[in-house]
């Protein structure tokens, strides 16, 4: 039951994280330089952006709760449970970003989706 | 919204996130193998002894470098590209754990392991489709 509750904290701000952490990158812009002034400055708007910082608010939260959980379940149930979140983020992607996911696309999707429960079992 | 070329966009997609799966999964084992050692020892003892570890450290800093690189590939993909496509760290996890934490895996699990790799084949493949619209909807134009 505790491991249940830290997975679902974990998958929902991971999913709300991930939505958050897109947007801000997609304000920044593309990153398309290796040059290391200039990605000195992109860093330096990345971590101002406020969609991006939020993000990092609720990646943070899934960070200390998966080490958490961690300490006392196995890795190869704790990691699969946690990938629910792929799903949740696509929903997110298509809802709060506006992104297209074509059929095939959300057939991986549910494919991943399968295999990542057919892993949590024991 | 910017249209870039989109074909090249896909490899350099792919050639970030490689490295950040790899990362992550290797970050996982050191963390599991730590804190497992650790266990169960009350909250406070638990992070003091946890950030008194160089392994917990190590295991932090690869899936920090994995996050930069997930970071960075959204700044040009589609969340719902990266986040499927990211998901074949499971299956490493569970391989990984399988081999260097000696958890044991049964066939369930190995079978939850090809069903996510065919999965992330179809979303990589459907990154690559959507590219080719993208490339004929947008003939090539000079200049950015």
């Amino acid at each position: 039951m505790k491991t249940a509750i830290l997975i679902a904290i974990i998958v929902l701000a991971d999913a709300a994280g991930d939505v958050l952490l897109t947007r801000g990158m997609k304000q920044v812009g593309e990153i398309s330089t290796i040059n290391p002034r200039a990605l000195f400055g992109i860093g330096g708007r990345v971590i101002t952006n406020k969609s991006f910082l939020s993000g990092i608010f609720f990646i943070t939260i899934t960070y200390v709760s998966f080490l958490i959980v961690l300490s006392w379940a196995d890795l190869s149930l704790v990691f699969p449970a946690k990938s629910l979140v792929y799903v949740l983020s696509t929903f997110g992607a298509k809802f709060f970003l506006e992104e297209t996911v074509t059929f095939q696309r959300w057939l991986g999707i549910v494919l991943v989706c399968l295999g990542v429960a057919l892993t949590s079992l024991p | 919204m910017k249209s870039t070329a989109r074909g090249t966009s896909l490899k350099k997609t792919i050639l970030v996130l490689i490295p950040a799966i790899f990362a992550q999964a290797a970050g996982n084992v050191f963390l599991s193998t730590k804190m497992r050692e650790i266990g169960n020892s009350g909250w406070l003892p638990l992070v003091s002894r946890a950030l008194e570890s160089p392994t917990v450290w190590f295991g932090t800093a690869l899936l920090i470098i994995s996050f930069v690189l997930f970071a960075s590939a959204l700044s040009w993909a589609d969340l719902s590209f990266v986040v499927p496509a990211i998901s074949a760290e499971v299956a490493l996890n569970v391989v990984f754990a399988n081999y260097f934490l000696h958890e044991v895996v049964s066939l369930t699990r190995w079978a939850g392991v090809l069903f996510i790799s065919i999965g992330v084949v179809l979303v990589l493949q459907s990154g690559r489709q959507k590219a080719q619209q993208k490339s004929e909807e947008i003939p090539r134009s000079g200049g950015r």
